[in-house]
């Protein structure tokens, strides 16, 4: 993999995200209740999450997707509705660091 | 840990720089210890800036300058401030290195290697669910899944995103705004050989730590960071979370904080610097802004010390930070406490807070209640916009003039003035800023 425009130009998250080593679990670490989202006015985890974890849909409502997920933590500390059931993966899973 | 025996001396949760630490001296005071840790391997769970000083760690890791994995000496540091278009850059050069830079994965993996030697049981993949307590309070073990594992004390490295002190209750639940946490969120990006030393003017294992403040977060108490490896650079940036949140709430902030970093990585300042690379990583860490004031109510309790980000003993200066040093010498001294409590008859709370003794009588927490004013400074959201926008007008009006040049203090007031400061209690407050660092 080697693209040489990629100092020239702003990435997309998923284009970030593709430098990473993960080994992601079959099931999701993080639950989040998108009923309680309906309610939250400023929805902060979509710009916060660092993985772009939390998208909007065309009708307004929360897209949660867990495999981009680097554990920060960020969005369980930042969510004003208690939506989110946070947990670090299951045991060896997610994120593999090893320039950081 | 179906396979392994399930009761030890100590068990050290989170195989960190204070876990690592721990589990280390702990064994080499002759004690049979288990450190778990949920990642693949040491360290794979481990993101930082990139710095380390090394004054602490002798004392905590002998040999470390020999046999660590060390990328570079640092000998120059950089300040920069980023306006619209403006940048001013201060830069200090010296010859006798106190830091390192190093990838916190594999310095982590020399740790645990180096308590693996003093014959520390380690097994990673176990990511720990809960504190096992007996009827009355006592932490006795820890459990992951069905598993359960039992000892006389257990050591809580678990890091600044504290899930286990929560569930014990012995910590609140992590609040943006209400605790002193900050996101830092970083790219590394791989030179071509030679370009390190080149584009920023260092010889072979010389490095270099650059601090930028300024626009670059939108005004969010926070700032930006470059650290030199061996063949990469990271770029990063490090903001206050509660202030992230009002930001946007205000519309301040309408872009995703990964796009502050890309805005640093494409800034036309800093672009040329790291031409020509490949980005090889991304990712991000929570950290802590202001330690006293994320510490637990105590440091121990009957059968369990905290030890590290997870106890708060951090100090983050704005201009540095004080991170891995410290969690690993507060490692050490819960070992030595281990082994007070030990001779004292065993690990109940009043035992161990010898511990809390000796955090509060080491360099540590007498820096930390130094640095106290930093606490206030991550506060001032002014000090992170117009202050900066003031000092660049100041140097602007200095400088940018095409007939007439104006006497410095012309160039400090007219610069206050568009500002919207009055310039006295703007002198009391940077003298309040100078003092507090
Ligand atoms: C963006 C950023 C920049 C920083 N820059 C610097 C710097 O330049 N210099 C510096 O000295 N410090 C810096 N720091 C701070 C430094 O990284 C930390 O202070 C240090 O890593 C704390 O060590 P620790 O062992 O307490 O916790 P951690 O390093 O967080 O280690 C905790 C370990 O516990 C494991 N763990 C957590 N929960 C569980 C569980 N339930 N079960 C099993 N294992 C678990 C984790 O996987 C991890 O391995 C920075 C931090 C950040 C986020
Ligand atoms: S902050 Fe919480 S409630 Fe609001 S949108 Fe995000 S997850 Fe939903
Ligand atoms: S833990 Fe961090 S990366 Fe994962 S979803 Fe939450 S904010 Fe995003």
């Amino acid at each position: 993999m080697s693209i040489s425009d990629k100092s020239e130009r702003a990435l997309s998250i998923d284009e970030l995200l593709q430098r990473n080593v993960y080994d992601v679990d079959d099931e999701p670490h993080i639950i989040v209740d998108t009923e309680k989202c309906l309610k939250c006015r400023v929805k902060p985890c979509t710009l916060l999450c660092p993985a772009g974890c939390y998208t909007l849909s065309p009708d307004g409502e929360i897209l949660f997707s867990y495999e981009g997920c680097v554990e920060c933590g960020t969005c369980r500390s930042i969510c004003p509705m208690d939506a989110i059931t946070w947990n670090y993966p299951r045991s060896g899973r997610g994120i593999y660091y090893r320039f950081t | 840990m179906g396979s392994i025996p399930t009761r030890f001396d100590v068990i050290v949760v989170g195989a960190g720089p204070a876990g690592a630490a721990a589990a280390y001296h702990a064994a080499k005071r002759g004690f049979k210890v288990l450190l778990v840790e949920r990642g693949r391997g040491a360290g794979s769970k481990e993101l930082y800036g990139g710095r380390i000083y090394v004054g602490p760690l002798r004392d905590v890791w002998p040999g470390i300058e020999k046999e660590a994995p060390i990328h570079r000496w640092v000998v120059e540091e950089r300040l920069s401030i980023i306006g619209d278009g403006e940048v001013a850059t201060l830069s200090y050069r010296y010859s006798n290195p106190v830091s390192f830079t190093a990838y916190l994965p594999d310095l982590t993996r020399w740790m645990v290697s180096k308590a693996e030697e003093e014959g520390v049981v380690f097994v990673d993949e176990v990511r720990v669910d809960s504190l096992v307590r007996d009827g009355e309070g006592r932490v006795i073990g820890i459990r992951s899944g069905p598993d359960v594992a039992y000892a006389s004390v257990v050591v809580d490295a678990e890091g600044a995103n504290r899930l286990l002190l929560e569930r014990a209750g012995i910590v609140d639940a992590l609040d943006a705004k209400r605790a002193p946490i900050a996101l830092g969120v970083k790219e590394v990006l791989k030179l071509p050989k030679g370009a390190i030393e080149d584009r920023l003017g260092l010889s072979d294992g010389e490095g270099l730590s650059w601090l930028i403040a300024g626009t670059v977060t939108k005004g969010i108490p926070g700032g930006g960071f470059i650290y030199t490896f061996k063949d990469t650079i990271a770029v990063g940036v490090v903001v206050h979370l509660g202030h992230s949140v009002n930001a946007v709430e205000a519309g301040v902030l309408k872009e995703s904080v990964k796009d502050l970093v890309e805005s640093i990585r494409l800034h036309p300042y800093f672009k040329r610097l790291w031409r020509d690379s490949d980005i090889v990583e991304y990712g991000a860490h929570l950290t802590v802004e202001c330690g006293l004031d994320y510490m637990p109510p105590h440091l121990a309790y009957d059968g369990l010390v905290i030890v590290g980000d997870a106890a708060g003993l951090l100090l983050n200066l704005g201009y540095t930070v004080r991170g891995v040093d410290l969690a690993s010498y507060s490692g050490m001294l819960a070992a030595e406490a281990i082994a007070k409590a030990h001779d004292l008859g065993g690990m109940n709370a009043e035992n161990l807070r010898v511990y809390e003794n000796m955090v509060k009588e080491s360099f540590i927490y007498k820096e930390l209640v130094r640095h106290r004013g930093i606490c206030w400074l991550t506060k001032e959201r002014r000090f992170f916009t117009s202050y900066a926008n003031i000092l660049l007008g100041i140097l602007s009006n200095l400088y940018v003039q095409e007939f007439k040049h104006p006497t410095v203090f012309e160039a400090v007031k007219a610069s206050i003035r568009s500002g919207g400061e009055a310039l006295l209690p703007l002198i009391g407050r940077i003298l309040k800023v100078v003092r507090e660092l």
